[in-house]
């Protein structure tokens, strides 16, 4: 593991973004904070902020309304970064598939990173999914690389 | 001077801000075994810095970057002057130069969160730079203005002075009840919003530096002949202000700006003007 990636996995900020969920999958980011889950340790803050961010966990099934706001926030976090999209309705859109008004996923806006199932996706499930995400650092700042030669 | 002493102090100067920064970690691990978490390792740090400088740049507008170094350059340059023992006075004038760089970067975005971060990092300096200047000024008078004069006796002189530091820290280490420039769920980061990458590593070094200054004027009180005992005491006297820094954090709510600035005025000067009264009756003449 080059010391690169080791600064990147070890400094994961978070921006946590809701599109329209019912807060369930929200409450459960929160209790990612909290002295049970602790999300600290891996060296995760909760900026609430794109240009700080590195992470981020997105929940809801993104609204049209939200569709923008998303895009803009994502467009403001500096590279390299990844998204995870947390529980059901962020993965696919769930109970509100085919919603006239629901863009059905954070995938349809902007890529996704991790998919986290479940509704509400415990803090287990977004933890394991948060050091998924960790992982693959390396991928993506390879990935970036190849879409920047590609344009050349 | 002899080259030996020069090298020395370069040393130290680079030194310390990288113990700030570790005091940065402990504090994290302390404040997190008190919330009964398990907390960040103590080098993280570091780690958020080298993260940091590895994003890729997003630049908002060139004289934000401009401002993010002359805040690095003028905090470095009080701190190096500190180190070389030189005036306190000069020092806490190019320290209140950055201070001012910091708000005017903060300013130069458009950004609401930035531009009411900056507003209130200007309250804030207005509230610690009076009674940083009063504390610059008692140990001017009870010892020497020059940072390489100043013997013993300052912590049985001036108690209360020193007291009277602690909100300081607590205001610059952006703790409750006082961090009112960056507090979280108001203006998220305040002044540093605006900053990403790279910028932000250079604010954050920053800020370690000019800690390191106001450290370096908790570690003035304590001095003794021998080295050795000299620096234990020193160090002894900085982790404890951390350390009450970290407990006021942790037991307090946050307050209201109005509450910050009548504190600092009011109590802040009022514990430095009683040390200095009791000083001149005890003794007659200052």
């Amino acid at each position: 593991m080059s010391i690169v990636e080791a600064l990147r996995k070890r400094s994961p900020w978070i921006l946590h973004f809701d599109t329209g969920s019912c807060n369930g999958c929200d409450l459960e980011v929160w209790a990612l904070l909290t002295p049970r889950y602790d999300v600290e340790r891996f060296g995760g803050l909760n900026r609430a902020n794109p240009k700080h961010a590195d992470i981020l966990l997105i929940t809801g099934p993104v609204t049209k309304r939200c569709e923008d706001r998303l895009r803009n926030l994502y467009e403001q976090t500096a590279e390299p970064k990844l998204v995870v999209a947390c529980g059901d309705c962020a993965s696919t859109g769930a109970p509100f598939h085919n919603c006239y008004n629901v863009n059905g996923g954070v995938d349809k806006v902007i890529p996704v990173d991790v998919y986290i199932p479940g509704c509400a996706a415990r803090p287990e499930a977004l933890i394991d999914g948060f050091v998924l995400a960790l992982s693959m650092w390396d991928k993506k700042v390879e990935e970036a690389e190849r879409r920047k030669e590609a344009r050349k | 001077m002899d080259l030996s002493a020069a090298l020395l102090q370069i040393l130290v100067a680079i030194a310390a801000p990288l113990v700030v920064g570790l005091s940065m970690g402990v504090d994290r691990k302390i404040t997190a075994r008190m919330q009964n978490r398990k907390g960040p390792p103590v080098l993280q740090p570091f780690y958020d810095i080298g993260k940091l400088l590895l994003k890729r740049p997003l630049i908002i507008n060139e004289l934000q970057v401009l401002f993010a170094g002359a805040t690095l350059l003028f905090y470095a340059a009080a701190l190096a002057l500190f180190v070389a023992g030189g005036d306190l006075l000069v020092i806490f004038f190019v320290a209140g130069a950055g201070s001012a760089c910091l708000v005017m970067g903060a300013l130069s975005s458009s950004s609401p969160y930035s531009y009411i971060g900056g507003q209130r990092e200007l309250l804030a300096v207005f509230s610690y730079e009076p009674v940083l200047l009063l504390v610059v000024l008692s140990i001017g008078l009870e010892g020497s203005f020059l940072v390489g004069d100043i013997g013993a006796g300052l912590l049985t002189d001036l108690p209360l002075v020193l007291l009277s530091l602690v909100p300081v820290l607590v205001i610059l280490l952006e703790k409750s009840p006082y961090d009112i420039p960056t507090a979280h769920q108001e203006v998220i980061t305040g002044p540093y919003v605006e900053y990403s990458g790279p910028y932000l590593a250079i604010m954050e070094v920053g800020r370690w530096v000019h800690l390191a200054f106001i450290y370096g004027l908790f570690t003035l009180f304590f001095w003794d002949p021998d080295p050795v005992v000299s620096l234990a005491g020193k160090v002894a006297i900085a982790f404890a202000a951390l350390l009450a820094t970290i407990v006021i954090d942790n037991i307090t709510a946050r307050l209201t700006r109005e509450r910050m600035v009548t504190f600092m005025l009011t109590a802040g000067i009022g514990m430095v003007a009683l040390n200095l009264l009791v000083l001149f009756i005890v003794r007659g003449s200052l």
